[in-house]
């Protein structure tokens, strides 16, 4: 039973094998790619059931017992995320074909696409430190390569960058798995758990703690580590923005929800103190880029950075209602991320622009995507009764109860920037005279919108439906707050 | 000698990231290299050196060098190289089209 | 009730495909019916004998969200005036809007917000009230924007939106703050405990938290500027949302707290003084405006402002005179907003400057304007409803709490001279609205179109609300023991049975009345005299400048932030990130004393090779920074490459020094593939200033990753887990070669990705080079 915890690293890799294959025939590709993408969410959510059910699914690698082998722990949190993981690649698997160029396609982006699930799925269960910088380093692989897909100018400029920052911090991040396999003898992370635990974080932990702190945070684009997001998530298809927008940062704060819940938690006052800190910061900053530009897709990509603010807050804020916030927030920001880099490509293909100066009056012609939009806006925002005001209401109930005034009103005030970040687009985008004038592209196909839809349907299921995912998601966080689980069910001593 | 190494180790970092704050192309992939080795001397010296013999198993032998960083020293070596070798091919691209090896002249619009 | 409540909202839904039949039958004639049947299913709970009903739907349990809805009198109140004004409104609308409009657009918004204010005044739970609380913020931006191609229209809306909604989310923060305090979610639950929230040190910014979510949403000073753009809605949209209903939910919720903050002597400092503020603030403005729905914006605000002031005062005699008022001001300024409707419809404009001597063209409406505006200029007659209400303010204004706070003291004085203060304009904007428009010169050739009386149809919906006006004021305690009591009781449980007459004998409310009559008459006579002095006050001032410049700043502002560190300078962004790495971490290292404890024990010898060695990978490195040749670069970078090599062969591992053998030769004929296709080098030419940074970044790295290794290797508390794999390595693993053993076995996982990742890189670099030989073909 314990080998469930693999298939969903395994069945991404064996479908991106196979899709390199029929790569010259598009056809076959496209339709194996959904196949295969199907069949990977639904054994996700077979998966899923079976840990919430019975409890932690333990693979230990090659029958290597812990520590010593590489162990994939399946708990509550990992495969909720994996299962997220997978509703966003099942979506864009459909909307991919009709977004994408045919020299795009035939370059194996099926291939990567495939391979980047199977680097964030095996990030999400590893519980092996090195093994997660191996996962990273495929992830980062695969978006390097979908970055550059197609090769045009500003694509590659901005890659370089991308590739550069994300290169450095991967190095640093094995440099700290080193450091602190220096001080612990392991690389196991229920082991380094239990060892730092024992000497109570003492020396220079807390310094290694750090690193791998900046590491995660430069990937996850955290004040002021994020200079790097926005600008080059906009220049791929809107397809690779959004699998970047909904997973590559969210790698990133997991693996700091993940490290810092169960190993470095003995100097909360130091280190989780700052993250509300950089939490606030992270919101402020964030929404002041997403103001700041005219660019629709790159108001999208601003709002990671205040979605990654709030997310760090609940972790900064470390009690149960925080954490479960978080991770709601989590979930609920990876799904309509997704949807909305989707849909603003769809949006910047119909217009033809994604100038917001130069669109107006886009109602007229194309009511659905306008009305998925102000949804879309809606739910970003937290404004109930959507996935976001879930996650946002536990992080301020948290927030409030541990007395910390400052950050409260920062994300309420951020929430309202956001609203009118993306609102801006429905206003002065789709709001006005109809224009005859200007030459529209054929309406916007189905096959477009069926997957933004789709999300849209589980963020708003996330919110009204919440009481069938938050007492899961409560849960987690009651487990998460106790690292004593997490080290057991591993070391099984 | 582990903190001979670290130095070293040290110094690798503060050329590799004095190189990678250049303007040109070139130097900044030769900073990424040298930042790579720095790593990996940490790795390694984090394992103790010379603390015995090699770790090949022979009765003969009593104590053995950690074999563990050599482990991961070994995979982050070849997952340095095919970054390193896309960067190289990417960086030769960008170069073309833009160009320019200077990343200063790449900085590109506020609003495109 | 959660039938009634979200009836509206599903009746929604269909709406659209009963738009389709809008060519025969007009969609509002389906709609009426629905809020008719709420209306109908609440009456029958007037009655002096009423008492609450709590009904109970769960909803999100585990977050304490449930559909509590709680019907008392206050609710019972705003339910009723939500369900009427709606049918009336519904029902006027069918007349006032076309069918070549988008009706059924119109009515699903009408129907959600509907279903929304239903919400706002039925839960008890604090965040079901907060959902229905935003939604009516929605469907009033869609609402106020439904003309959306006029510009005036999208910035009504964007302000309305912007302003509300930073209210609701204001008001979010106190509720959440109220049910960590308490442990609950329910409001009820929340008076019970209202000792707790006395003594929380928060109480402050609790009250502060939710009074700026109801000053907002009832549009009070200075938050007022909202509404008179709302005008841009369709009237009757204008009569419903921003006059009867929706400005009242921020009324609602004071008066649903009052029971929580009435002994904080703040709450009445606070709620009073911005109430008396807007009263007196709106009812001058109103003067200055000339469009007709303005001035009534503005006198709604006022009277909103009049209300909210009572609510602050508190006592007995002020909740009830406050609840006996938000039922008065909805059938007059429900009536005049319909009125100016019609004007609109019929003459084509509201510009009060175009208008006059429309007397002998619309009796009809005339009629019902001078009721209208009578009323709502308080003239002592015993037929005008506002005139009851108005002396009721006044007396409430004259017998204020004892208070120990010297402002309070301040302000309990000088309020009832400023309720008369704004009270005069009120009557002078009445009046100037009636005879501005009736009597006078005609000015035909002014109108877009020849004015004539509306139809009946239209006529009916104020000519009912007019009824309702005279109706009370014939007889003002009509629904006083079967409804108002109720609801004053529930703000204030001290308040119990009031009974209004006309004649109250010579006092202070009467001569205040009698103050506001007398001035009002001079004031509007000479209107033309001193009109000039709104030239000096607000003159340029305004919050609407306020709100402008602050939009237009966080455009430019944001955008300025911003430009100055996305430059799109890798270096720039590399700098920072070295930055914030170093301080903290260094920070980090000291207050935590991480390197403390460095130990000089337990480490290797050094041989003089060894150090040869690394000596020349120091200088090999560092002379990576000088040269200048690219073809040096790269064999000097080769040289540190090897001398790894070389290491790895002392520090005995033989399989590692192999493979960077062959590794650092593929790259360096990498390296010069790609260096046959780079530009030369170039000198570094770089300010001092560059170079102390970058100096600065290099060695903070290098140092951090020393001292941090040091530190690292001198915490030897644990034994590695190495030893594992040497015993075992040949046992189970079945090779002796230890690392290669590991590398397949042990940590096989790893590899196996470590390949994937050279795949990917492998086809990433196949997929550049194609590109490129393309693109050179084209």
């Amino acid at each position: 039973m314990s080998n469930l915890a693999i298939l969903p690293i395994i069945i991404p890799m064996l479908a991106g094998i196979i899709v390199a294959f029929t790569n010259k025939n598009v056809a076959l590709t496209r339709v194996l790619t959904q196949v295969f993408a199907v069949i990977s969410l639904l054994v996700a959510a077979f998966v899923t059931y079976t840990v919430f059910t019975d409890g932690s699914i333990i693979l230990e690698t090659g029958d290597w017992k812990a520590p010593y082998g590489i162990i994939l722990v399946a708990d509550e949190l990992s495969i909720l995320l994996i299962l997220t993981t997978n509703i966003i690649a099942a979506a864009t698997a459909f909307y991919a074909p009709h977004s994408l160029t045919l020299k795009q396609e035939t370059h194996y982006y099926y291939t990567f696409f495939f391979l980047l699930i199977t680097g964030v799925s095996g990030a999400f269960l590893t519980g092996d430190l090195f093994n997660l910088f191996v996962f990273f380093e495929v992830l980062l692989m695969a978006s390097y390569a979908l970055i550059v897909l197609g090769g045009e100018k500003i694509q590659l400029r901005e890659s370089i960058k991308y590739v550069l920052i994300n290169l450095f911090s991967s190095m640093l991040f094995v440099t700290a798995v080193a450091l602190l396999y220096g001080v612990l003898g392991t690389i196991n992370m229920a082991q380094i758990a239990q060892r730092v635990a024992e000497v109570e974080q003492r020396g220079i932990l807390t310094t290694i703690g750090i690193l791998l702190f900046f590491v995660f945070g430069t990937k996850a684009a955290l004040f002021p580590l994020y200079y790097w997001l926005p600008r080059p998530y906009i220049v791929p298809n809107p397809v690779v923005s959004a699998l970047f927008g909904a997973l590559l940062t969210k790698v990133g704060i997991y693996s700091i929800l993940r490290v810092f819940t169960l190993i470095f938690v003995h100097k909360i006052e130091i280190t989780h103190e700052a993250f509300i800190w950089i939490a606030g910061l992270s919101m402020i900053f964030g929404v002041i880029g997403a103001l700041s530009t005219n660019n629709i897709k790159l108001i999208i990509a601003y709002n990671i950075i205040p979605a990654i603010g709030f997310i760090i807050m609940g972790i900064g804020i470390f009690n149960q209602e925080a954490l479960s916030g978080s991770i709601y927030y989590l979930v609920h920001d990876m799904i309509i991320k997704c949807a909305l880099f989707l849909l603003v490509g769809v949006i910047a293909y119909v217009a033809g622009t994604s100038d917001l100066r130069k669109m107006h009056g886009l109602i007229h012609h194309y009511p659905v995507l306008g009305w998925l939009l102000f949804i879309s806006a809606f739910i970003l925002a937290g404004i109930p009764p959507f996935s976001g005001f879930i996650g946002k209401l536990a992080l301020l109930r948290g927030a409030l109860s541990s007395e910390e005034i400052a950050i409260t009103i920062i994300a309420l005030l951020s929430s309202l920037l956001i609203l009118y970040s993306v609102m801006k687009i429905f206003i002065r985008g789709f709001w006005g005279e109809k224009d005859e004038t200007i030459e529209y592209k054929e309406k916007a196909s189905l096959g477009l919108v069926l997957p933004i839809v789709f999300l849209l349907g589980f963020s708003v299921f996330l919110g009204i439906g919440a009481e069938f995912v938050y007492p899961a998601v409560d849960g987690i966080a009651e487990y998460l707050l106790d690292p004593q689980i997490y080290i057991d069910s591993v070391l099984k001593e | 000698m582990e903190y001979i190494i670290l130095i070293l180790a040290g110094i690798l970092f503060a050329t590799a990231i004095y190189n990678i704050l250049q303007k040109q192309l070139l130097r900044i992939i030769i900073g990424t290299v040298l930042l790579s080795h720095g790593a990996h001397l940490v790795i390694l010296t984090m394992g103790k050196l010379k603390r015995g013999q090699p770790p090949i198993l022979d009765d003969s032998v009593i104590t053995y060098t950690d074999p563990l960083p050599q482990a991961l020293i070994l995979t982050s070596i070849v997952i340095s190289f095919g970054i390193t070798s896309l960067l190289l091919v990417l960086a030769y691209r960008t170069a073309k089209e833009n160009n320019t090896d200077n990343m200063e002249e790449m900085r590109g619009e506020a609003n495109e | 009730m959660i039938f009634a409540v979200l009836i509206p909202l599903i009746c929604a839904l269909f709406v659209p495909l009963l738009s389709r039949f809008k060519q025969k039958v007009h969609t509002g004639i389906f709609v009426v019916f629905i809020p008719l049947g709420i209306f109908l299913y609440f009456l029958r709970f007037i009655g002096n004998d009423f008492s609450p009903v709590l009904q109970t739907y769960s909803w999100i349990p585990s977050l304490h969200i449930n559909f509590d809805f709680y019907l008392d009198g206050l609710s019972l109140l705003f339910v009723l005036l939500i369900s009427g004004i709606g049918t009336l409104v519904v029902f006027y609308s069918i007349f006032y809007l076309h069918i070549s409009e988008k009706l059924g657009h119109f009515y699903v918004y009408l129907l959600m917000f509907m279903s929304a204010m239903l919400g706002v005044v039925l839960s008890d739970n604090v965040f079901v009230l907060y959902t229905f609380w935003e939604l009516t913020s929605i469907s009033s931006f869609l609402l106020i924007g439904y003309w959306h191609h006029r510009e005036r229209s999208r910035y009504g809306a964007q302000k309305s939106m912007l302003i509300t909604v930073f209210g609701g989310l204001s008001m979010l923060g106190g509720l959440v703050f109220l049910s960590v305090i308490t442990g609950t979610t329910s409001i009820r639950s929340m008076i019970d405990q209202v000792d707790i929230i006395m003594s929380n040190e928060y109480l402050p910014l609790i009250l502060v938290f939710i009074l700026i979510g109801a000053f907002t949403k009832s549009a009070q000073f200075p938050f007022h500027i909202w509404l008179p753009d709302a005008m841009e809605a369709p009237t009757p949209v204008s009569a419903y949302l921003h006059s009867a209903t929706m400005v009242k939910a921020g009324i609602y919720l004071v008066a649903r707290f009052s029971p929580i903050f009435a002994l904080y002597e703040w709450f009445f400092i606070i709620v009073s003084l911005i109430g008396i503020t807007t009263l007196v603030w709106a009812s001058f403005m109103a003067v200055r405006q000339t469009d007709l729905k303005g001035i009534l914006a503005f006198s709604t605000v006022s009277q909103l402002g009049m209300i909210m002031a009572m609510l602050g005062f508190g006592t007995e005699a002020a909740v009830f005179a406050a609840v006996f008022h938000i039922l008065n001001h909805a059938t007059f300024k429900g009536s005049l907003f319909m009125i100016a409707g019609i004007i609109d419809h019929e003459t084509g404009t509201r510009d009060i400057r175009k208008l006059g001597g429309l007397l002998t063209f619309m009796p009809m409406s005339a009629t019902l304007a001078l009721f209208g505006t009578f009323s709502m200029a308080g003239v002592p007659l015993p037929f005008l409803n506002g005139f009851y209400s108005k002396e009721l303010f006044f007396k409430s204004t004259t017998l204020l709490n004892e208070n120990s706070n010297s402002f309070a003291v301040f302000l309990s004085d000088a309020i009832p001279y400023l309720a008369v203060f704004g009270s005069i304009f009120t009557f002078v904007y009445s009046m100037y609205l009636f005879f501005g428009v009736f009597t006078g010169p005609k000015k035909l050739d002014l109108l877009p179109k020849k004015p004539h009386e509306a139809p009946i149809g239209m006529l009916l919906s104020p000519i009912v609300l007019v009824l309702g006006v005279i109706i009370i004021g014939l007889f003002p305690n009509l629904v006083n023991g079967s409804l108002l009591t109720h609801a004053a009781n529930a703000i204030n449980q001290a308040a119990g049975y009031e009974s209004v007459s006309y004649w109250h004998g010579f006092e202070a409310p009467f001569i205040m009345s009698l103050v506001v009559v007398g001035l009002g008459i001079i004031l509007f006579l000479t209107m033309k005299r001193w009109t000039r002095i709104y030239n000096v006050i607000p003159g340029k001032l305004s919050f609407n400048k306020v709100y402008n410049r602050l939009i237009s700043s966080i455009d430019v502002i944001s955008n300025r932030i911003t430009n100055s560190y996305m430059t799109g300078s890798l270096k720039l962004y590399m700098s920072i990130i070295l930055a914030v790495i170093i301080v903290f971490s260094f920070v980090i290292m000291f207050t935590t004393g991480g390197f403390n404890n460095i130990s000089f024990n337990d480490l290797a010898e050094i041989s003089v090779v060894d150090v040869s060695v690394v000596l020349i990978m120091v200088l090999a490195a560092i002379c990576t920074i000088f040269v200048n040749n690219k073809l040096a670069l790269i064999i000097i970078t080769g040289i540190v490459g090897f001398g790894i090599s070389i290491l790895f062969v002392i520090f005995r591992a033989p399989d590692l020094a192999l493979t960077q053998l062959v590794v650092e030769t593929v790259s360096m004929a990498l390296f010069l593939l790609a260096y046959y296709h780079l530009p030369e080098l170039q000198r570094r030419n770089e300010t001092i200033g560059d170079t102390l940074t970058n100096l600065f970044l290099a060695l903070g790295t290098g140092t951090l990753i020393t001292m941090v290794g040091i530190a690292a290797h001198s915490s030897d508390w644990f034994n590695t887990i190495s030893d594992y794999f040497v015993e075992t390595s040949y046992k189970l693993g079945g090779g002796s070669n230890i690392v290669n053993v590991i590398l397949v076995d042990m940590r096989g996982l790893d590899t196996l990705f470590e390949i994937a990742v050279l795949g990917i890189a492998a086809l990433a670099i196949y997929g550049l080079i194609k590109v490129r030989n393309k693109k050179e073909a084209e």
